[in-house]
């Protein structure tokens, strides 16, 4: 028996030592490969300062030529600085930059939403550039850009970061549909009962519904909802920031109100509850609805999604409905300088280029994002001929913004949970928001 | 392999009925992802969607070579890929060995670590993980990431040739002992030979593993010389929009390494132990 | 000599995970910027929310879904691809292909699918006539589970698939060819043969895939980031957000070892079985 074992084993050995050696063979010049890129990738000394910029825009067109550009020619006027492109994709942005200067590395100046700010802030990753600005000049230095900007560039009454594209919500709308259901797109909508009755006029299901709104737990979610909440007199948070301000009546009505477009007059097309920002877009980009809200990024979008549209022809731009007061919410981008900067004067040099008045406009005229410079917004001529833009800068002084605290994603997150829970009838819209009432309430009430 | 008792169970029919419905499903979106990577990009939002496309263009796949360095991409996956398989198969037919063959104190306690180690999850790893990465000076290269994930990899692997290894009767290891063969020699020319299957489904394993991954690749990587092919897909999921047609194309060409290793690894797969050497 | 074995591995180990675990551990039970008295103010909180208690219970439906289906599915398919078919290896490397595609992208191409009004599914299922309306996979809280199980069974099962068959390819035919001439029925053959010297193989991708499960982000996060409401959140999905949404670091901190202990203590009789001597 042995004999046999041994026979067929010596047999199998053989016709396996060859493949065996391969293997073999293989693995030690992996291995060796594996020293070889170690080493081989130790960076050498630059005499250059090179400065490490990561931006989401850098792996987006346009905004990714348009930045390439801009820091060829900030190279170009300060030859002793070498600009290192870092794109990171865009909701991966936050946990990399996290984990890298928790670590005491990370980019010297990156780009992030304002919402994102408030955590960074408390957590101590954003560079105090009070020093900076009193070198240039302090508050007179500071006096081009919106107030409110400014404000949300603070930390404990000191200026964080510098303040990017500032936009507001507006409705973007499509006239040639507003014509066909007998509306005058001329005559957009002022309050929230007149757009109820447009949408009405406008859904004529399975073909085309009014408007719809994100559901889906995104941050472009709040960007929408909140004129609603706002303009019906109600608001998350009490004004100290310290508890929930949801069982307002105006708060009730306001959530009632919005989840009613979907759940009783049917205005907005299935789906909802999981749609995000792209989504909505698609839908207007193939007349599956008429209107969105929206900024400066949607016309340009939508036209890309579907160029039949002819979508800067045919859409139009105008101030959100209001019911108690005028008010939108406004979308902010911000620019912070990492603490572990090794090269902190460069850094600050190339922070006042991205946010001079010549590159804002810049970036207006290529991407068509609104400043928070008070003098391109409202001064500059290109502005206030674009049909989209001019609205939209018209606006930002009714604009509103979220509380800055740190726990906001996570009431947003208990929010968003309650719309989507109204949304798909899992509870009644009273019982949601009670919910999400109380539960914010338990956020706020931990102790730090 | 089964020859087929006179009595069958299942008849034929419905063995090949059972394995094209299964083939259906696992085939359905990739001719969807097909299809979409040669439409341009305003077909691919079309309503309602076409299956074949109306106009069709390779303008995706160019685009992810020249615009999106697709190429980069390749190099760092399938090098960071092959070297994550291959060592972390090695290590763990290693390690499986040892626990398989030798019965030592503490090898409960140590068989329990390496599991455990796996139950973290990652979002908790990653951030101290960066640390030592930046000190050693391994952050944004290929290495660091092939440690990182030959590490993730090794516990799976272990219990994978664990299992297989167990199944290989210890009394071939006897009859290489008694020939005058070593322990490694055993290791080497018995073992690995006859635990083939279970290497080529561990060594596919991990490089699956490695290629897909997603947290850690962007934690520990930052410039574009680094990006691979998943990162690269990940990208064109963008702000505001998502360019179909290219991730579609990404995604295709990404899987045609795991694929083409599959294929040169498939006879492996099939030659399996003979029947003299396990009857007793 | 066992040590030459097991050495290197375990130093890997060691060095690369197991400091950051420990690390981790320590995170949330002392509280950050020092101090050295601990608090277990996390696991309190933890134990009380009444999100984490449904996370969890969302993760163990998950998982036992999802394992069940793949082992069942896995298990299927290998046993067919073993016989003598028509086209072998191409059935082989199409049961194959989900398993090469990334789980985030799984997540995101799926997501599109049954995207309800411009989704290649329902278009399918209607140009089949198996639906009249366009049904509603991931918004509909009855069906975002399944759905997500669904595209969770299309992406694992190749892996349980290829250590099955694997392990049915070492099991000698001659076993087989005897008891079928002695008259065995089917069924007396898979159970009596098949099953038994598969026995090692089915606790291995079992325990492999109920880990694997848990541990499953990038698909659930592409697909529903745990929505609608928190329908589809699982313990991986809740503790990402938790980290690096809210920048709660402590408290996730407390989640994962929460979740890991779980696991162990399911995997501890696993533990105990393989480590005897059979």
């Amino acid at each position: 028996m042995s004999f046999e074992i041994q026979i067929k084993f010596e047999f199998q050995t053989e016709r396996r030592r060859g493949k065996m050696k391969w293997f073999r063979i293989s693995s030690y010049v992996v291995l060796g490969m594996v020293v070889l890129i170690g080493f081989s990738s130790f960076v050498n000394a630059q005499e250059k300062v090179t400065l490490r910029f990561s931006d989401w825009h850098l792996a987006e067109a346009p905004w990714d030529k348009t930045l390439a550009e801009a820091m060829a020619l900030f190279e170009q006027r300060n030859p002793n600085i070498k600009i290192a492109l870092e794109p990171v994709s865009y909701k991966d942005k936050e946990t990399k930059y996290t984990v890298e200067i928790a670590a005491g590395k990370g980019p010297d100046i990156f780009h992030l939403h304002a919402f994102s700010l408030p955590m960074f802030f408390d957590k101590g990753y954003a560079k105090d550039l009070t020093p900076f600005i009193e070198k240039e000049g302090g508050a007179k230095f500071l006096e081009p850009w919106y107030p409110l900007c400014i404000n949300m560039m603070k930390h404990k009454g000191k200026v964080h970061a510098m303040p990017g594209d500032y936009m507001s919500m507006v409705l973007i709308y499509n006239t040639e549909l507003f014509k066909e259901a007998g509306l005058d797109p001329k005559k957009p909508p002022k309050t929230w009962e007149e757009f109820l009755e447009y949408n009405i006029k406008l859904t004529k299901p399975p073909e085309r519904w009014g408007v719809a709104v994100l559901g889906a737990k995104d941050p472009g979610f709040e960007l929408r909802f909140s004129p609603f909440l706002w303009s019906f007199g109600g608001d998350y948070l009490t004004p100290d920031n310290k508890k929930s301000a949801l069982n307002t009546p105006e708060a009730k009505e306001a959530f009632k109100y919005f989840i009613e477009l979907y759940t009783k007059y049917k205005v907005m097309p299935p789906g909802v509850p999981t749609m995000n920002a792209q989504d909505v877009r698609t839908q207007v980009a193939h007349r599956k609805i008429a209107w969105e809200i929206g900024s400066g990024w949607s016309a340009p979008i939508i036209n890309s999604i579907n160029p039949e549209l002819k979508a800067f022809d045919v859409l139009a731009a105008a101030p959100l409905p209001s019911k108690k007061k005028k008010v939108t919410t406004i979308w902010l981008s911000s620019w912070v300088m990492n603490p572990n900067t090794k090269h902190p004067k460069e850094a600050w040099e190339l922070l006042k280029f991205i946010t001079s008045k010549e590159m804002e406009l810049n970036w207006f005229v290529k991407n068509r994002v609104t400043s928070s410079r008070k003098d391109v917004s409202e001064k500059a001529p290109e502005i206030l001929k674009d049909k989209f833009a001019s609205v939209i800068a018209s606006q930002l002084p009714y604009g509103k913004v979220v509380p800055q605290i740190p726990q906001w994603p996570e009431i947003m997150d208990a929010f968003t949970t309650a719309v989507q829970e109204a949304f798909t009838e899992m509870k009644t819209p009273e019982k949601a928001l009670a919910d999400a009432h109380e539960r914010i309430n338990g956020i706020l009430a931990r102790k730090k | 392999m089964v020859k087929g008792s006179k009595r069958k169970f299942f008849s034929g029919i419905e063995i090949y009925g059972f394995l094209i419905l299964v083939s259906i499903y696992a085939i359905l979106p990739f001719i969807w992802m097909l299809s979409t990577s040669l439409k341009t990009e305003a077909e691919a939002f079309r309503v309602p969607p076409t299956w074949i496309p109306i106009k069709s263009t390779l303008d995706a796949y160019v685009s992810m070579w020249t615009k999106k360095h697709f190429g980069i991409y390749f190099l760092n996956s399938t090098v960071i890929s092959l070297a994550t398989a291959v060592l972390s198969t090695f290590f763990g037919a290693l390690a499986g060995y040892g626990f398989s063959r030798f019965f030592f104190k503490g090898r409960k306690f140590l068989i329990g670590f390496f599991l455990a180690t796996q139950m973290l999850p990652g979002v908790l790893l990653v951030g101290p993980y960066f640390k030592i990465l930046s000190k050693l000076g391994l952050y944004d290269t290929r290495t660091g990431l092939i440690i990182a994930f030959l590490t993730i990899c090794l516990p799976f692997s272990t219990w994978m040739m664990k299992g297989f290894i167990d199944r290989v009767p210890d009394a071939l290891d006897q009859a290489a002992l008694v020939d005058g063969c070593s322990r490694l020699g055993v290791f080497f020319r018995v073992i690995l030979p006859i635990s083939a299957p279970g290497m080529v489904a561990t060594i596919i394993f991990a490089f699956l593993l490695a290629w897909g991954d997603l947290l850690w690749v962007i934690c520990l990587t930052s410039t574009e010389s680094m990006v691979t092919v998943t990162l690269g897909i990940a990208r064109t999921v963008g702000e505001f929009q998502i360019i179909w047609p290219m991730l579609m194309a990404g995604a295709l060409m990404g899987g045609m390494p795991a694929i083409i290793l599959y294929l040169l690894l498939q006879r492996l797969l099939v030659q399996g132990l003979t029947a003299g050497a396990v009857k007793e | 000599m066992w040590i030459f074995f097991v050495l290197p591995g375990t130093i890997l180990l060691v060095l690369v995970l197991g400091f950051p675990a420990f690390q981790s551990i320590l995170y949330s039970i002392y509280p950050e910027g020092g101090g050295s008295s601990y608090n277990l103010n996390n696991y309190s909180i933890l134990f009380s929310d009444s999100v984490f208690r449904q996370v969890f219970g969302n993760t163990v439906l998950f998982v036992i879904l999802s394992v069940a289906s793949h082992l069942l599915l896995g298990l299927g398919v290998a046993l067919v691809l073993n016989r003598e078919i028509f086209a072998k290896p191409l059935f082989r490397l199409i049961a194959l292909l989900p398993w090469v595609v990334p789980d985030v992208v799984v997540g995101i191409i799926w997501r599109w699918m049954f995207d309800p009004v411009y989704g290649a599914f329902n278009d399918l299922l209607i140009k089949a006539g198996l639906i009249s309306t366009h049904v509603q996979w991931l918004s509909n809280p009855k069906l975002a589970l399944p759905s997500v199980i669904f595209v969770n069974l299309w992406r694992g099962f190749p892996f349980v698939m290829l250590i099955l068959l694997a392990g049915l390819q070492s099991i000698p035919s001659v076993l087989y060819e005897a008891a079928a001439i002695d008259g065995a029925s089917w069924w007396q053959l898979f159970a009596r043969i098949t099953l038994p010297s598969l026995k090692k193989m089915l606790v291995v991708a079992l325990a492999l895939d109920i880990v694997w499960e848990v541990r499953r982000f990038g698909l659930i996060q592409a697909m529903t980031q745990g929505g609608p409401g928190n329908i589809t959140e699982v313990l991986s999905t809740y503790i990402y957000k938790q980290y690096f949404q809210f920048f709660r670091f402590e408290y996730a901190s407390a989640v994962a070892v929460v979740m890991t202990a779980a696991l162990l203590m399911v995997s501890l009789p696993y533990i105990w079985m393989i480590s005897q001597e059979e």
